[in-house]
C-alpha cells in the first residue's frame, strides 16, 4: 500500500474503532473491547508495516490534498522519532484499552463513553507524531487538548474534576495558541510548511543570532512555549498533577507515555531546526532543570500514589527537556565534534516503560485497597502480583542497575559531565540531577518499605493496622474469598485525587467489587508486560539496541573515557568515571533519605494556586472592567464611539500628509462665494445654539433650522437633488423627534463619564473632523483615473465610461443618482440594510400598542 | 391632531404628493430625483395622512404591515444587485438602453430603476413604520 495511505489509516484507526463501538448495543461488552483494542493494534501494525516497507526515513510520504491554500494536507513523515512515538502510543494504547475494561469493570455506560473518547485521543496523538505538515501537527495538537479535556473531566458530575479538566485545557490550550503564532511566524518567515522540507533544506540561510528583531528567535520562543505548557514545564506544571482527576487508564496513557510527551516530542522535532539558535540551550536547560528538581522534591512529599507518580512525571519531563537543551552544546574530542545529546529515544522510551506501569498499578491498588501510600502498609501480603509489578516499575523509577533507565540516567549524566567541560556552570546542573536522582531513589525506598510492611515505611497514624483483616495466609487479591467490604477506590472518581489527603470513609461512595479471573488479572498484567521491557532492555542491552537503534536520530557514540560501544551501553560497558560515581552517590543518598524521617508529610503544591489565582483575576477583572465600561448610558457609548473615531482620524492625519495640504486649498475656495459663506454662518450659529438652550422642543426646532440652512447651502451651490433629499429628511426627522421627545427620560441623567463642556467639545471636534473628511474626499484624486478631483471623474463617466471605470457608470444624466445606484451602489445597498435594521429595531424595542401605566 | 382643515387639505394633497413621489423616483436617473427622495416624499405625505386621519383610516389605506414593504424593497434591491453575478458581471452592474413604449415612442430605461424601486420601498416602509409605531406609543 502507498505510504501515505498506510499512515493515514494508522492515524485514523483508533478513532474509527472507537466510533464503531458506539453502534454496538450497550450490553455487548466483549465485542466492544475487542473492536476498541483493535484500533490501536491496527495502528501499531500499520506503522510497523510502513517502517518495514518504506524504511525509517526522513523522506515524506506523498500528500493527499486537503486545504492546500492553508498548507494543510494529509502528508506524513515516518522518520525515527515519529515512528518511535507512533509505535509507543499505539502499543501502550492496546494495553490501556484492555486495562480500561478491567478498571471500569463491566460498567456498560462507562465503557460506552470511554472507548470513543480514548480513540479520539489516540488518533490525535498519532497524528501529532507522524504529521509532516506543520499545520497538521498543530491540528492534532489541539485535538489532544480537547480530547484530554474530555478524559480528565471524565466524571462530569464531579465539579472538581471538571474544574481540573478546564485547568488542563486552558493551560495547554493557551500554549497551543501561542504555538500557532510561533508556527505561523516561522513558516511565513522561511516559507517552509513541512517538517521534511525544513530538514531537507536546512536553515543555514537564516539568521540564528540572539537579537530582539530576529523573527526566528521569536518563532522558537513561541513554539517552545506551546511545548513547555504541554509538557508541564515549570511554572505550568500544575495542570499535570491536577489532571490526575482522570480515571487511571487515562492517567497511565496521557500522562506517562503520550500527551505530556507531545511537548518533548515537539522539542525533539524542533531540535534539528532550532538547535543552532544561540538561545536554545540557555532557555531550555534552566527551565528543564528547575522542573526536574522541583517535581522530584514535591513527589517525595506526596502520599497519594497517583500524585507521587504525577510529580515524578513532571520531574522526568524536565529531564527530557534538559536533555534536548544539552543537545545544542557541542564538545570536541579527538578531532571529532559531538552533540551532547545521548540517545534521546532511549531516554523517552525508558520513562514510558516504567511510568505507565506505575500508574496502572496505582489505579489497580486504588481499586482493591487504597491509593494512599500510608494505608497500603504491608499490602504485599494481599496483592502480591500488583506489589511486585509496582516495585519492579519503581526499580526503574529509581534508575537502579538492571533496568534500562539506569543506562538512560548514565547517558544523561554523561551529557552533563561533558557539558561541564564546555562551561563549569553545568556543575550546578549536575548537582540538580543528582538531587533529583536521590529523590527518585528515596521514593522507591519508601514505596518498598511501605508496601512490604518493613521498618521505615509510611503508616497512617490513625489506623496503624492495615484497613483489611490481616490473615496469616493471605489470599491473592483475586481469590474468591477476598473480603468485599474493604475500602475501594471508586474507579478514580477523582474527588480526592487532586490534593490527595482526603481519603474516603468506607462505603461513602459507589464501589463495585472487582472481578476475578482474566479481567481481574488485566488490572495489573499490562503493567507487568510493559515493565518487563525495562528489564529486558537493561539486562540484554543488545536486544534493546536492535529495536531502538534504528529509530535513534541523535546518535552519540561517545560514551566516556575508555568506553567503546555503538549502541546504548550494556551494564558491563559503562566506563568507570565521574558519571558512574555520581550514580552511586545518588543511590546511597537516596537510600539514606528514604529511611530518614524528613520530608514525609503530604504537602500541597503551592503552584496549584497559580491557575485559580489567574482564573479569579480574569473573572473578577473582567467583571470590574464590565462595570466600568458598560454604564448603560447612551451618552457614554456615543462618546466611546466618537472618541475612537477621533483617535483614528488623528492618526490618519498624522501619518498621511496628503490629508492636510489639499484640504487647505479646497477650504480657501469656499470663501469666494458670499451667499455660501452667509448660509454657512447661519448653519454654524444654529448648531452652536443647540446645546445652549435647555428646552428639548427648542432644540429640535433649532436642529431643523440648522438642516434647513444646509438645504439653502445646497441650493446656492446648485445641488437640487441634495437639497430636496435634505428637505424631506429634515421634515421626517423633525416629526420623528417630536414623537420620541415625550418618551425620553429626564434630561440630565447622572453618572455620565464626560461633563457638558467635554461633550460639547467632543461634538465640535467630531463635526470638524467629518467636515475635514468630506473635503479630503472631495479634493482627493480617485484611483489611478488621471482625474485631479473625484467629482470630475464622476461627471465624466456618469453617462458613458464603462471601459474607463471597469464596468461602472450607466447612462444616467443625473450624476448624483448614478453615484448612488451604480458607482457607490454597494454602499447604498448597505445603507438600505441599515435602514431596514433600524426599523426592525424600533419595532422590536417598542412592541405594538404597549400601554403605559404611569 | 384631528383638525378638519388639515384633514380636508390632506385628502386633496396626498394623492398628488404620492404621484409626485413616483414621478421623482422614476425621472431620477437623468434629472434631479431618485428612489431615496421619492421614498421620503411618499413617507412624509403618508405620515401627515396618518396624523390627520388617525390609525384606523390609515390602516384602511395601507392594510399591510410596514415591515412587508421594507422586506419587499430589500428583496428587490438585493436581487437587482445579485442578478449581474449570474451573468458573470460584477455586482450591481447596470444595464441600460431604450425600450419601446406601447404608444410608439421609446424611453431610456435602466436596470438601476429597479434598484431604485427597492430603495423607494425600503425608505417608505422604514419611515412610516417608525412614525406609526411611535405615534401609537404616544396615543396609547
Amino acid at each position: 500500500m502507498d505510504a501515505v495511505w498506510l499512515l493515514t489509516l494508522a492515524v485514523l484507526a483508533p478513532l474509527i474503532a472507537g466510533v464503531v463501538t458506539l453502534f454496538l448495543p450497550r450490553s455487548l461488552i466483549m465485542p466492544r473491547v475487542v473492536i476498541a483494542t483493535a484500533g490501536p493494534a491496527i495502528a501499531f501494525l500499520l506503522v510497523a508495516a510502513h517502517a518495514a516497507s518504506h524504511g525509517i526515513t526522513s523522506e515524506p510520504t506523498d500528500s493527499i490534498p486537503w486545504i492546500p491554500s492553508l498548507h494543510l494536507n494529509l502528508g506524513f513523515l515516518g522518520d525515527g522519532i515519529g515512528t518511535f512515538f507512533a509505535l509507543l502510543v499505539a502499543g501502550v494504547g492496546v494495553l490501556i484499552m484492555l486495562y480500561a475494561r478491567a478498571y471500569f469493570g463491566p460498567e456498560k455506560d462507562d465503557l460506552y463513553r470511554f472507548y470513543p473518547t480514548l480513540g479520539l485521543f489516540t488518533t490525535a496523538m498519532l497524528g501529532i507524531v507522524v504529521a509532516d505538515y506543520l499545520m497538521l501537527t498543530l491540528l492534532f495538537w489541539e485535538m489532544t487538548s480537547i480530547s484530554s479535556f474530555l478524559l480528565i473531566g471524565w466524571d462530569r458530575f464531579d465539579k472538581k474534576a471538571v474544574k481540573l479538566a478546564m485547568q488542563a485545557f486552558f493551560t495547554t490550550g493557551l500554549g497551543g495558541l501561542v504555538m500557532f503564532g510561533g508556527l505561523l511566524l516561522f513558516s511565513l518567515h522561511t516559507d517552509l510548511w513541512r517538517w521534511s522540507d525544513i530538514y531537507a533544506d536546512g536553515l543555514a540561510g537564516f539568521d540564528m543570532t540572539l537579537s530582539w528583531t530576529n523573527p526566528m528567535l521569536w518563532a522558537f520562543v513561541l513554539i517552545f512555549f506551546g511545548a513547555a505548557t504541554k509538557s508541564a514545564q515549570f511554572p505550568f506544571h500544575y495542570w499535570l498533577p491536577g489532571a490526575m482527576a482522570a480515571p487511571t487508564p487515562v492517567s497511565a496513557f496521557l500522562h506517562s507515555a503520550t500527551m505530556v510527551k507531545a511537548g518533548v516530542f515537539l522539542t525533539g522535532r524542533l531540535f534539528p531546526v532550532f538547535a543552532a539558535l544561540e538561545l536554545w540551550p540557555w532557555l531550555i536547560i534552566p527551565l528543564g532543570a528547575v522542573t526536574m528538581l522541583l517535581g522530584a522534591v514535591i513527589a517525595l512529599n506526596q502520599h497519594d500514589l497517583k500524585r507521587i507518580f504525577a510529580y515524578t512525571t513532571v520531574s522526568q519531563l524536565g529531564l527530557l527537556m534538559c536533555m534536548y537543551g544539552l543537545g545544542a552544546l557541542t564538545m570536541t574530542y579527538h578531532d571529532q565534534t559531538f552533540h551532547l545529546i545521548d540517545w534521546d529515544i532511549t531516554q523517552i522510551a525508558n520513562h514510558a516503560f516504567y511510568k505507565a506501569p506505575l500508574f496502572i498499578v496505582a489505579g489497580a491498588l486504588g481499586h482493591v485497597a487504597s491509593r494512599q501510600l500510608p494505608e497500603l502498609f504491608g499490602a504485599w501480603h494481599h496483592h502480591k502480583g500488583m506489589v511486585l509489578t509496582i516495585l519492579l516499575a519503581g526499580w526503574g523509577l529509581a534508575a537502579l542497575p538492571g533496568a534500562i533507565s539506569f543506562q538512560a540516567k548514565e547517558l544523561f549524566l554523561y551529557a552533563i559531565y561533558h557539558a561541564t567541560s564546555v562551561h563549569p556552570i553545568f556543575w550546578i546542573l549536575m548537582l540538580m540531577a543528582i538531587l533529583t536522582a536521590v529523590c527518585n531513589v528515596a521514593i522507591f525506598v519508601r514505596l518498598t518499605t511501605t508496601l512490604l510492611g518493613l521498618e521505615g515505611g509510611l503508616r497512617t497514624e490513625k489506623a496503624p493496622p492495615p484497613p483489611w483483616p490481616v490473615k496469616e495466609t493471605a489470599p491473592d487479591y483475586y481469590a474468591p474469598d477476598h473480603p468485599e467490604d474493604e475500602e475501594t477506590d471508586a474507579h478514580g472518581s477523582g474527588v480526592h485525587d487532586d490534593h490527595g489527603h482526603a481519603p474516603h470513609a468506607p462505603g461513602t461512595h459507589h464501589e463495585h467489587h472487582h472481578e476475578t479471573g482474566f479481567w481481574g488479572a488485566m488490572l495489573w498484567v499490562p503493567a507487568l508486560i510493559i515493565v518487563s521491557l525495562q528489564f529486558l532492555g537493561g539486562l540484554i542491552t543488545p536486544l534493546w539496541n536492535a529495536v531502538f537503534r534504528p529509530l535513534e536520530t541523535n546518535l552519540n557514540y561517545f560514551g566516556g573515557e575508555g568506553a567503546s560501544y555503538t549502541g546504548v551501553p550494556a551494564l558491563w560497558q559503562l566506563g568507570i568515571g565521574v558519571p558512574l560515581g555520581m550514580s552511586l552517590l545518588a543511590i546511597l543518598g537516596g537510600v539514606a533519605l528514604g529511611y530518614s524521617k524528613v520530608m514525609r508529610g503530604a504537602i500541597v503544591d503551592v503552584h496549584d494556586k497559580i491557575y485559580p489565582a489567574i482564573y479569579d483575576l480574569c473573572v473578577n477583572g473582567g467583571g470590574k472592567a464590565f462595570r466600568v465600561v458598560q454604564t448603560g448610558n447612551l451618552r457614554d457609548y456615543t462618546i466611546f464611539i466618537l472618541l475612537a473615531f477621533l483617535i483614528a482620524f488623528g492618526g490618519a492625519v498624522y501619518f498621511d500628509g496628503g490629508m492636510f495640504e489639499p484640504v487647505l486649498a479646497q477650504m480657501a475656495l469656499t470663501f469666494e462665494f458670499w451667499p455660501g459663506v452667509a448660509l454657512a454662518v447661519i448653519t454654524c450659529a444654529t448648531a452652536v445654539a443647540i446645546p445652549l438652550v435647555q428646552a428639548r422642543v427648542v432644540r429640535v426646532l433649532l436642529l431643523g433650522a440648522c438642516g434647513f440652512s444646509v438645504v439653502g447651502l445646497y441650493l446656492v451651490y446648485e445641488a437640487p437633488d441634495l437639497a430636496l433629499t435634505q428637505l424631506m429628511f429634515e421634515i421626517i426627522s423633525v416629526i420623528l423627534f417630536l414623537l420620541v421627545l415625550r418618551l425620553l427620560p429626564d434630561p440630565e441623567s447622572k453618572g455620565a463619564w464626560v461633563g457638558r463642556i467635554g461633550r460639547i467639545s467632543i461634538a465640535a471636534a467630531v463635526g470638524l473632523a467629518f467636515g475635514w473628511l468630506t473635503l479630503v474626499a472631495a479634493s482627493g484624486a480617485p484611483f489611478d483615473s488621471g482625474h485631479p478631483i473625484l467629482g470630475d471623474f464622476f461627471l465624466r463617466h456618469a453617462y458613458d465610461g464603462t471601459q474607463a471605470t471597469g464596468g461602472r457608470g450607466a447612462g444616467g444624466g443625473n450624476v448624483v443618482n448614478v453615484i448612488l445606484v451604480d458607482f457607490r451602489g454597494f454602499d447604498t445597498l448597505g445603507e438600505l440594510v441599515v435602514l431596514a435594521l433600524a426599523a426592525v429595531g424600533v419595532w422590536s424595542l417598542i412592541p405594538p400598542r404597549r400601554r403605559y401605566q404611569r | 391632531m384631528s383638525s378638519l382643515i388639515l384633514r380636508t387639505a390632506v385628502a386633496l394633497i396626498m394623492p398628488l404628493a404620492l404621484l409626485f413621489s413616483l414621478f421623482m423616483a422614476i425621472k431620477g436617473h437623468n434629472e434631479p430625483g431618485g428612489g431615496f427622495i421619492g421614498g421620503l416624499i411618499a413617507a412624509v405625505s403618508l405620515a401627515i395622512y396618518r396624523m390627520s386621519n388617525g390609525p384606523d383610516t390609515f390602516r384602511q389605506l395601507i392594510p399591510l404591515h410596514p415591515r412587508i414593504i421594507v422586506f419587499t424593497g430589500m428583496a428587490i434591491a438585493l436581487l437587482t444587485a445579485l442578478a449581474p453575478l449570474a451573468l458573470g458581471l460584477p455586482l450591481l452592474h447596470t444595464w441600460h438602453g431604450y425600450v419601446g413604449l406601447p404608444g410608439g415612442g421609446t424611453a431610456h430605461a435602466s436596470s438601476a430603476l429597479i434598484f431604485d424601486a427597492g430603495v423607494f420601498l425600503v425608505v417608505v416602509g422604514a419611515s412610516i413604520g417608525m412614525i406609526i409605531r411611535l405615534s401609537e406609543e404616544l396615543e396609547a
